[in-house]
């Protein structure tokens, strides 16, 4: 949720939503200090107390000290009782249990995880619990072709960042094609679009980088630990656009069009030979020119023709290895 | 009286009535929320606290509360407004936070925070804070609504050659592939199952009422092809050399894949699924110069002919 919205005073009806999720927690965990349970529901630590002062004044016919929500916050904690009828909360709507079962299957493909077996059993829960109403067909129906590659050093990648150590680490940068030995401070590791992503502090250039997590050949402790600087990490996009980027336009053919999909464009046209121009910034030409390489003739460099001369030059070189 | 006030205590009247109640009844005991007003307007009040209700997913009943069915009464059955219980371990509940957030779609988010209640508390502490981010997929949960309730559906689909056209489909399966995610179906136009690249749909997925069951033995990931960016189904095998810093890396995207020998100048064997015909020509050459075709000669064959074509242009 942007920030804005998240300042925007909610509507009655989005705070009634959400007290009938938190009160059955907070009724059901008692003493639950408020903090926690504002992180547990998103909600910052006002908002669930403004929240709370009005269920206090709330109860049942008619309405005596005896009929009302004991709502108690001592110390930075809170007691809710009298309110059996709200000790369970709202069933899930037919959307949110989608939704989540989906996900639950996606992230279910990801090789390496670690809570792979959890989530099986909780997702083998969810569907017999919930039950046609919820789900439909869907549990029969939601199939893995195939997850990503595989991710070793995931796990340890993860706790690096839960516990702010610094890790040094071999990385396959596709920008220039080699392996390389860095030092990264791995601030938050997330999962989009089929892959692991680490946001990190990387000391060899001594800026905010994304690196893929399965192009980490190997990870130890650097043996020092870091204060996370708060880098924008998940949420931004993939790609970020630099000073020094170059404008690259090309003509794909439909063989090539793929590359539209999978590489951020900031133009795409569409030509009357049933080609697609795209323009597409790149930071580094070496990895843009491999991308035409592997495209052959599918493919045509507009500009800059900088560009031309480095895939002749590849293709010439890559040659040579034939004899 | 706040309006949130009112509506916590009109669900918990509801929740707790033995008898469904009347407005009437419902405007005497909530004297404060409704009693102030004239009738009509009390009426149009208690109006939209219940359509705020049933938004919200609050199952209200209306019933009729005498033979004649001159008094409706509402009610809230207590069956369908909780949550089964579940019990889900710490670690479960965790993995569906992962999950939920893997998404970036609220929805997900909520569905997890109802499933807290049930859960040991205090091995928690560690899932506040941001969300995990990701993309979002905004027509996953027509799709999977569409899948759900076995529904013929209408789009505007863009094939990855470019072709835009309007499609019906019977919502027979999801697939994941890659990260990305396809609706399988039945094609009403082409008279055939195909997979559908969600990504790749433009606008909304409208549903056009009962779709078809799927045939028997369906499996939805059997009707997802490769993209053009790795390597198909295994069938036979090929051999790629590759440079000392990138042979790693090219193993490890490639399922199936296996390390074999380290030449004497360092370069490193890998042995990979391979059918002929497929795009393993592409694949090996955008390793550029760190990559060399060595077995089948057709494949070795094709690289060099790829090359020549570009060397000359």
């Amino acid at each position: 949720m942007p920030a804005e919205e998240r300042h925007a005073p909610a509507k009655a009806s989005e705070r009634l939503r959400r007290l009938l999720v938190v009160v059955p927690y907070l009724v059901q965990h008692p003493g639950t200090p408020v903090d926690r349970a504002a992180g547990l529901f998103g909600l910052s630590d006002q908002d669930l107390l403004a929240d709370l002062d009005l269920l206090f004044v709330s109860g049942l016919p008619p309405y005596g000290p005896g009929d009302l929500i004991d709502v108690d916050v001592q110390d930075g904690r809170i007691w809710i009782s009298m309110a059996d009828y709200f000790a369970r909360p709202l069933r899930l709507s037919r959307s949110e249990a989608l939704s989540l079962y989906v996900r639950g299957r996606a992230l279910a493909t990801v090789p390496g995880l670690e809570e792979a077996p959890a989530l099986a059993s909780a997702l083998d829960k969810l569907a017999e619990r919930l039950g046609p109403d919820a789900l439909g067909e869907l549990p029969e129906r939601v199939d893995a072709a195939g997850g990503g590659p595989a991710v070793e050093v995931l796990g340890e990648l993860r706790r690096a960042a839960a516990e702010h150590e610094r890790v040094r680490v071999a990385y396959y940068a596709a920008s220039g094609a080699e392996t390389t030995e860095r030092e990264i401070d791995p601030e938050e590791v997330f999962f989009a679009i089929g892959n692991w992503y680490v946001a990190a502090w990387d000391h060899r250039s001594g800026a905010e980088r994304l690196f893929r997590a399965d192009r980490i050949r190997s990870l130890e402790p650097a043996g020092a630990s870091f204060e996370p600087r708060g880098l924008e990490g998940a949420g931004r996009p993939l790609y970020s656009p630099g000073r020094d980027d170059v404008a690259v336009t090309l003509r794909l053919a439909p063989g090539a069009r793929w590359v539209a999909e999978y590489y951020e464009t900031t133009r795409q046209l569409e030509l009357d030979d049933g080609r697609l121009e795209v323009d597409l910034p790149a930071g580094r030409l070496e990895w843009i020119a491999r991308v035409l390489l592997r495209l052959g003739m599918d493919a045509e460099v507009v500009t800059p023709a900088l560009l031309k001369d480095r895939v002749r030059g590849l293709a010439d070189v890559t040659r040579k290895r034939y004899g | 009286m706040h309006p949130l006030e009112r509506l916590v205590n009109l669900v918990a009247l509801l929740l707790e009535t033995e008898a469904p109640l009347t407005f009437e009844q419902i405007r005497e005991k909530l004297a404060e929320g409704y009693e102030h007003q004239d009738p009509s307007s009390a009426k149009r009040m208690f109006e939209r606290d219940k359509e705020v209700l049933r938004d919200i997913g609050v199952p209200i009943e209306v019933v009729s509360t005498d033979a004649w069915d001159v008094e409706q009464g509402y009610t809230i059955d207590k069956d369908r407004y909780y949550l089964p219980e579940i019990a889900f371990t710490p670690e479960e509940i965790s993995a569906l936070f992962v999950a939920a957030r893997s998404g970036g779609d609220a929805s997900a988010e909520d569905a997890v925070r109802k499933l807290l209640s049930g859960t040991e508390s205090g091995i928690l502490a560690g899932l506040g804070g941001s969300g995990l981010g990701g993309d979002v997929e905004t027509n996953l949960s027509q799709a999977a609504e569409a899948v759900a309730g076995q529904r013929r559906v209408r789009f505007g689909y863009r094939t990855s050659k470019g072709e835009s056209s309007e499609r019906s489909v019977d919502a027979f399966g999801l697939a994941i592939r890659g990260g990305h995610w396809y609706l399988v179906g039945h094609d009403q136009d082409r008279g055939q199952i195909r997979s559908f690249r969600l990504s790749r749909i433009a606008g909304e997925i409208v549903s056009a009422g009962e779709g078809s069951a799927p045939p028997e033995g369906f499996r939805a990931a059997a009707h997802v092809q490769a993209g053009p960016w790795g390597p198909g189904e295994p069938r036979t095998s090929a051999t790629v050399a590759f440079g000392p810093d990138v042979a790693w890396w090219a193993a490890n995207g490639v399922a199936g894949a296996e390390i074999g020998s380290t030449r004497p100048d360092g370069w490193v064997e890998v042995r990979v699924p391979w059918q002929p015909g497929e795009s393993l020509a592409a694949w090996v050459l955008s390793f550029g110069p760190d990559a060399e075709a060595i077995e089948p000669s057709e494949l070795r064959a094709e690289v060099l002919a790829r090359l020549e074509a570009l060397g000359a242009r």
